[in-house]
């Protein structure tokens, strides 16, 4: 019998195929290893990131559902809770124990329940609505709360570039 | 490309180097010797050697391992680089023997070990990948063999070279192999039991704890090992600072399975004794899919106080790391009696854990701050109590056996009621669900106490003059009084037993539901007051459609049965307040959201 991690991602991965919730495709990069997935991620309506195709690469741990996985845009991205290299800060992708910003209760925190797809809804509603309170990107949260015309054109932007558009 | 490149450049000046020697000096042995003197024609050599041996240990990398992932490459390059430094560091040590012999030999342990962190990621790797071929089996069993030989052969040897010659910079090697050696066994345990896993159909449930107590046999041989070499080293050269790091390391990775151990091992106790098998009906009734591994649960599952259903292997690993529910975070290390309750507020200590006392003597003070409050008005006054038995909260519980001397006068009711000021001045927190009684026209209820009065306070009460309307208002009063009196004990009743875990809802709401209509005849300003007495008590409140039974206070005394009924409406209310605390730390949160969003942008 495969290991536990294995066969669960299996499942997430036949579930999210069967399933798939609407503007989010994921799946593993190469399917000889299954710890290491890609996804697409569709900017939600009715926001500056709209219209957008967002590629953000997902790494499991051998642990995986006792740990979180990693995830991390490959494409440029400028958002409040994305560091500056596509990696995403959301609460419920730390494990109870560390807080790199010192305000998650522990109750967002990772735990087995949450699930790839649970991520990346989440991912979505992150880029619908920023929290400008843990500032992984503290440029972008500032120009969110200050200056949202500028931050909105700078979306803009890059929603041209992830779709091949000159800007 | 560019190894190619470096190559083909070494491999010319090689033969340059060899060529113009022989062409020099036209017999062999004339030409070694001239090469060796001369330190450029040297330099050559030994670089042409150092890309022989890599290309050699390329060679056997990709025998063993074929293309390596790029995680096993990060890994490999990481590790490398500490390798080397910590082997520069210990040539400083052992300058005096600085030799090409030994540069060979650190190469060659260099290479032994990038295969052993090899090997132990594809055998960690055999877990996570869907398909294990045979040729994998062959490659990792036959590099397990092959290094356990290589290992006792230069264990051997730098034993018999120390046991000859002394002490020397083969103690070092000696050490290192002995180190591997351990690795090695670890990676063979774990081979061995991906492997049986790999055979089995179902899921082997115990692998895990094997493989912690194999990390943690291992760890110990290896503090053991690093211990005593670091003893060696300073009795016979110096402190050995290359082997600092690896040692701190090591440390810290057995004090991990030592940790490791303990939490497992707790986990696995807690599961056997507190929580009980999930049984048949209840897999059946419930989505019987584990949310952890996502797969059926058919069999070896456990049920915890929250009624959420996990396989048995899925709760113990996941226990090792943390000790709540995977569902909804209950902390499942301190079992509470009340299986909807402990969620609420994750108090930092233990529960109230006061055993249960009869409530001896009416007026029995409340121990500690009722249940049902919200952890973080624990700090603010309730709400329409009255400020006397505030007081009487926050008192510390050694203080309790004098209290409960006075407390029966003060609430049998010689002392005018605590709470005849309509509570305006707080901020009703909790909007009361019962909507404000309105002064009805005044419905004649008789006193209970009626019977008692004399023959001239009934004829004083008759008629229309001023002394009879006084007459009959002091009645009145002195029956508000006396209810007031009621109500408050009654209070501390529901609050006493509330601490000692003796559900008394129905009861007391009746008392509660009972003086409420009694008291509406009354001056006006106390149904304000029992307003503001139930509104930090939504229980009663949400009851007071009990049919009210006109009885005294001492007929009601609470008794402490714990019928079905009962637990289940004490459940009620604690969701209830649960419901009531999530959405005020909602609130808290968005106001807290609110400080911190931006001045709207026009």
């Amino acid at each position: 019998m495969a290991g536990s991690a294995l066969r669960r991602l299996m499942a997430e991965y036949k579930q999210l195929t069967l399933n798939p919730p609407e503007g989010i495709i994921a799946g593993p990069i190469n399917e000889e290893n299954f710890f290491e997935w890609e996804a697409l991620i569709t900017g939600p309506e009715g926001t500056c990131f709209e219209g957008g195709v967002f590629p953000a690469k997902l790494i499991f741990p051998p642990d995986y559902p006792l740990s979180p996985p990693k995830m991390q845009f490959t494409c440029e991205m400028f958002h409040p809770n994305i560091y500056a290299d596509g990696r995403v800060c959301i609460s419920i992708l730390h494990a109870p124990g560390d807080d790199p910003m010192g305000y998650e209760s522990s109750a967002e925190r990772w735990s087995p329940v949450q699930s790839v797809e649970k991520i990346l809804l989440s991912v979505v509603s992150m880029l619908a609505e920023p929290n400008d309170e843990s500032g992984a990107n503290v440029d972008a949260a500032k120009m969110w709360r200050d200056d949202r015309e500028e931050f909105e054109k700078i979306a803009q932007k890059l929603v041209r570039k992830t779709l091949g558009i000159p800007p | 490309m560019r190894e190619a490149g470096i190559m083909l450049i070494s491999t010319a000046l090689t033969c340059v180097v060899i060529g113009n020697a022989y062409y020099q000096r036209k017999q062999f042995y004339p030409t070694v010797v001239h090469i060796t003197k001369s330190n450029p024609s040297m330099t050559v050599i030994y670089t042409q050697g150092f890309i022989l041996a890599f290309m050699i240990n390329a060679f056997l990398r990709k025998i063993f391992f074929g293309t390596l992932r790029a995680a096993e490459l990060e890994h490999l390059v990481e590790k490398v680089w500490y390798a080397v430094t910590e082997t520069c560091l210990a040539f400083t040590v052992f300058r005096d023997d600085f030799s090409p012999k030994f540069i060979a030999l650190f190469t060659l342990l260099l290479f032994l070990k990038s295969f052993h962190w090899l090997a132990e990621d594809r055998v960690d790797y055999m877990e996570r990948s869907p398909v294990i071929t045979w040729l994998f089996h062959l490659r990792v069993a036959t590099l397990l063999n092959l290094l356990f030989v290589i290992n006792i052969m230069m264990i051997n040897y730098a034993y018999d070279t120390t046991a000859t010659k002394g002490p020397s910079v083969q103690l070092v090697f000696g050490f290192e192999y002995a180190i591997l050696l351990t690795v090695l066994f670890n990676i063979t345990v774990k081979y061995v039991l991906h492997t049986i896993d790999l055979q089995s159909e179902t899921p082997w449930d115990n692998k895990p704890v094997f493989l912690l107590y194999t990390e943690l046999i291992i760890g110990i041989l290896k503090v053991f090992l690093y211990f005593a070499f670091v003893t060696l080293m300073i009795k016979l050269f110096t402190l050995p600072l290359f082997a600092l790091r690896p040692m701190y390391y090591t440390m810290r990775d057995f004090k991990k399975a030592l940790h490791d151990i303990v939490m497992s091992r707790r986990a696995i106790r807690n599961m056997n004794t507190l929580y009980p098998d999930a049984t048949t009906e209840e897999l059946a009734a419930a989505d019987n899919v584990c949310i952890i591994c996502r797969e059926e649960m058919v069999t070896a599952s456990k049920k915890l106080p929250c009624n959420h259903i996990f396989h048995t292997a899925c709760l113990r690993s996941w226990f090792q790391r943390q000790q709540t529910c995977p569902t909804c975070r209950l902390n499942i290390l301190r079992p509470t009696p009340n299986n909807a309750r402990p969620r609420q507020q994750n108090p930092p200590q233990p529960g109230p854990q006061v055993p249960p006392q009869p409530p001896q003597a009416p007026g029995v003070n409340p121990i500690g701050p009722p249940f049902h409050f919200p952890v973080f008005w624990a700090g603010l006054p309730a709400p329409g109590m009255p400020p006397q038995q505030q007081q009487q909260q926050q008192q510390p519980q050694q203080q309790q056996p004098q209290q409960q001397q006075q407390q029966p006068q003060n609430n049998a009711g010689s002392t005018p009621p605590q709470n005849p000021i309509p509570p305006t001045g707080n901020i009703p927190l909790f909007p009361p669900l019962f909507p404000t009684i309105v002064p009805l026209p005044p419905i004649p209820v008789p006193p209970p106490n009626l019977i008692e009065l004399s023959e001239e306070e009934l004829r004083a009460m008759e008629g229309n003059l001023r002394q009879a309307v006084e007459a009959r208002i002091q009645t009145l009063q002195r029956i508000q009084l006396l209810l007031d009196a009621a109500n408050a004990m009654m209070n501390q009743y529901q609050t006493a037993a509330a601490t000692a875990n003796i559900p008394v809802n129905n009861t007391t709401s009746n008392i509660d539901s009972t003086s409420d209509t009694s008291t509406m005849p009354g001056p006006s300003g106390t149904a304000n007051t029992n307003d503001g007495i139930n509104s930090d008590r939504e229980s009663s409140q949400v009851k007071v459609e009990n049919p009210p039974t006109p009885s005294t206070s001492k007929e009601n005394t609470p008794t402490p049965s714990i019928s079905k009924e009962d637990t289940s409406a004490c459940n009620d209310t604690v969701d209830l307040s649960r419901t009531e605390s999530s959405s005020e730390q909602e609130m808290l949160r968005k106001r807290r959201l609110q400080k911190f969003s931006p001045p709207p942008t026009e």
